[in-house]
């Protein structure tokens, strides 16, 4: 399956949100939809969702018209919300069953997941008792209990200790290698590393930077090198490196004791190693510099770009 | 449709697995059919009666209630004539039946009586018109005294027509003459129809405000602990809104019904015992009912269908109140506007509030029951409200859609009709 999402348009009275917003996702792998608060990302998921309507643009599953109710869509809110004074087992049921789901079907499934999220010794309980981290775990079988092969999953770790976010990650990994096309929202960057085969980020209703994220990281770090000296930090490292790799690179940015350089025209990896070597600098750390998510997204989503 | 039942049962399992629903509505059952059942096993229809027939002066039932002066159970009174005034003191004890006497010599001793409650009250002499009546607590209810003013007048106006040579007899019968006169009725009898009506209107009074509250209330919680984010993606808002409202509607009826329904139930089985005396609260016609289940209905369900929007239009329940303000209001002005008109139900007033669909679901039933309406009027005004709760109950729905999840300061309605044509 191939969900695309082409020139999407949203206003609300004179305010466009979302200004001919493109991307596209395929199944089995998982995109990273990320941006500031308020670039416009709950609006796109709310699009998609078939909450509200776009202005102009189209979402097509496979070339057809994306309709959220016949396709299924298993959707994780960034604000959780279910009922607190009922049971775990009878919202779930309920949440099945309005999916579509018959009685005994709906039945086998809450017991899986349950079971798959480790939290079913908790079937009778109100979910108002549980801990923020099985709350969270039974909001994520409420997500999948209907088997949608679209999921949507807004800040699903957020809260979370290391022990339940690891059963959150095998979950999310095996919706990924049952096919689904996941759609992963969240401010969490090394999470999003972890899942996300594609990346889209937006500022302001538009995708600032799209694309498959280790090519996006290679582009990123095109041209520029990392550099560290013992016993300096990076502001030293810049100052003492300013003169002897002038003409070579120049500081493009600092990351604690490491200084990002970007090679001029008549600079290059070997020149400036050369250069480093003559001064006879103490180098702690040289090579190519690999942004992180983290760095790509401030450098695209920062109100200075 | 599916979607819509699930939804309905789901909601109808959060009132009827409430225990506090459940219970609430038992011990109003329960209040309700024992207020119709206990009086009557408390009641002695001789001591009704005994009043009547001393007012009437009739020696012959004088006769029955000596009898009851040997009750020893009966309730003991004092009384102290220190001045000698009583000529005859038999005669008036005989006179007031259902009481056992206690003779006293003084005002103190009376006093005494009644404070240590030996005697129920004591009455002392002072001269022949004038007496002292001693009481522990004097309730509000109290008989005692106007039941001894009135055989005590009467036997002193007897006493002194005999000195004068005065028949008694024929002064009573020319004074207690009367005319007699038949009513027909041919249209509605206001003054037999106007309890029963006045109960059914504040009965759905208490129906819409109390629920419309309730389902605003069911609305705006799973909008504030966020389900709402992962139902509007689930289901269909038509099912939503409308399951939702009738679960409400259902639960509301239930209760008002079991609770109405034991006391009209009690009194079905007690009617004899209470002499029908409650015939004018209890005997519904069948065409009052009948207006009550369709105009009460359409009513309830209309305001149901706006509580539930209004829910939708906050973020909190504490702002509930503030929202549904105006909608009560409107709802309470066109409940004392039928109160009032309940006077004179065939008013202008009365007619123009029984076509408009906030006020038609108790005006046209006021009208029904107590004045004249034709079959044509009642069609049509039953027509309007019904077009008007479709159109509540599909605008319901999309202001629910758009209105579920807009979080923060509450949204106005005028707002939020400007958002859906933006959509």
């Amino acid at each position: 399956m191939r969900l695309e999402v082409k020139d999407l348009r949203k206003s609300f009275g004179e305010t466009e949100v979302l200004h001919g917003l493109s991307f596209t996702v395929e199944s089995g792998r998982a995109l990273g939809l990320l941006g500031r608060n308020g670039a416009g990302k709950t609006t796109t998921i709310r699009i998609l969702m078939d909450v509200f309507r776009a202005n102009e643009g189209s979402v097509t599953l496979d070339g057809k018209p994306f309709s959220p109710k016949e396709i299924g869509i298993g959707y994780l809110p960034e604000e959780r919300g279910l009922y607190p004074k009922k049971t775990v087992s009878e919202q779930l049921m309920y949440l099945a069953r309005l999916r579509g789901m018959e009685k005994n079907e709906a039945l086998s499934a809450v017991k899986y997941y349950l079971q798959r999220m480790g939290v079913e010794e908790y079937a009778n309980r109100k979910l108002e008792i549980l801990s923020k981290g099985n709350q969270q775990k039974v909001q994520l079988a409420s997500t999948l209990i209907h088997n949608p092969p679209v999921v949507i999953l807004d800040e699903p770790f957020s809260g979370l200790d290391p022990v339940n976010a690891q059963v959150l990650k095998d979950v999310i990994r095996e919706q990924i290698a049952e096919k689904k096309l996941v759609i992963f929202s969240s401010h969490q960057m090394s999470y999003v590393e972890e899942f996300c085969n594609d990346i889209v980020i937006l500022n302001h209703g538009k995708a600032v930077l799209s694309g498959e994220l280790q090519q996006l990281k290679k582009e990123f770090g095109h041209n520029r090198l990392i550099l560290s000296l013992n016993g300096c930090n990076g502001e030293q490292t810049a100052e003492k490196t300013a003169d002897i790799l002038k003409g070579l690179a120049y500081p493009d940015g600092i990351r604690k004791d490491q200084v990002i350089l970007r090679l001029t025209e008549e600079g290059s990896k070997s020149r400036v190693m050369q250069a480093l070597a003559s001064a006879e600098l103490d180098v702690e750390l040289f090579g190519d510099y690999r942004p992180s998510l983290n760095d790509i997204f401030v450098e695209s989503a920062g109100d200075e770009s | 449709m599916k979607q819509f039942f699930i939804v309905l049962k789901f909601e109808l399992g959060n009132y009827f697995k409430s225990k506090s629903f459940l219970i609430t509505t038992l011990i109003l059952a329960v209040l309700v059919s024992g207020l119709v059942v206990i009086p009557p096993l408390f009641m002695k229809k001789d001591r009704f009666s005994s009043t009547e027939t001393i007012q009437e002066t009739d020696m012959e039932a004088m006769n029955i209630e000596e009898d009851l002066t040997e009750d020893q159970d009966a309730l003991v009174l004092a009384l102290a004539d220190p001045k000698g005034v009583l000529s005859d003191e038999i005669l008036l004890k005989e006179s007031f039946g259902g009481y056992r006497w206690e003779d006293c010599q003084s005002l103190e001793e009376v006093k005494e009586k009644v404070e240590n409650g030996s005697a129920a009250a004591g009455f002392v002499m002072e001269d022949e018109l004038s007496y002292i009546y001693v009481v522990e607590n004097l309730s509000m209810m109290d008989e005692l005294q106007s039941e001894f003013e009135t055989v005590y007048t009467t036997l002193y106006q007897e006493r002194q027509m005999k000195e004068e040579g005065i028949d008694a007899e024929k002064v009573q019968e020319i004074l207690s003459s009367s005319c007699t006169s038949q009513t027909e009725v041919l249209g509605k009898n206001s003054a037999s129809n106007y309890w029963y009506t006045y109960i059914l209107i504040f009965v759905l009074y208490f129906l819409v405000i109390f629920y419309g509250q309730m389902i605003a209330t069911s609305v705006t919680s799973e909008k504030s602990n966020r389900a709402i984010e992962v139902l509007v993606t689930s289901v269909d808002s038509n099912s939503l809104i409308f399951g939702k409202v009738l679960a409400g509607a259902i639960s509301g009826v239930f209760q008002v019904g079991a609770i109405l329904g034991s006391g009209l139930l009690a009194y079905h089985f007690n009617a004899d015992a209470w002499d029908h005396k409650l015939d004018f609260l209890f005997d519904i016609p069948m065409e009052v009912w009948g207006g009550f289940l369709l105009f009460g209905m359409l009513g309830y369900l209309l305001y149901a269908f706006i509580f539930g929007m209004l829910g939708a239009l906050v973020s909190k329940t504490e702002d509930i109140s503030k929202s549904a303000s105006p909608i009560t209001l409107i709802y309470v002005a066109s409940f004392v506007v039928t109160m009032m008109g309940m006077m004179d139900s065939d008013s202008i007033v009365m007619k123009v509030a029984s076509y408009i669909p906030f006020s038609s679901s108790d005006a046209m039933l006021a009208r029904i029951a107590l004045g004249s309406v034709s079959g044509w009027e009642i069609a049509v005004s039953a027509g309007i409200l019904l077009v008007s709760v479709l159109l509540c109950g599909y605008l319901a729905a999309k202001i629910f859609r758009f209105g579920t999840l807009m979080y923060g300061n509450p949204v106005k309605f005028t707002h939020a009709i400007k958002k859906l044509k933006e959509q």
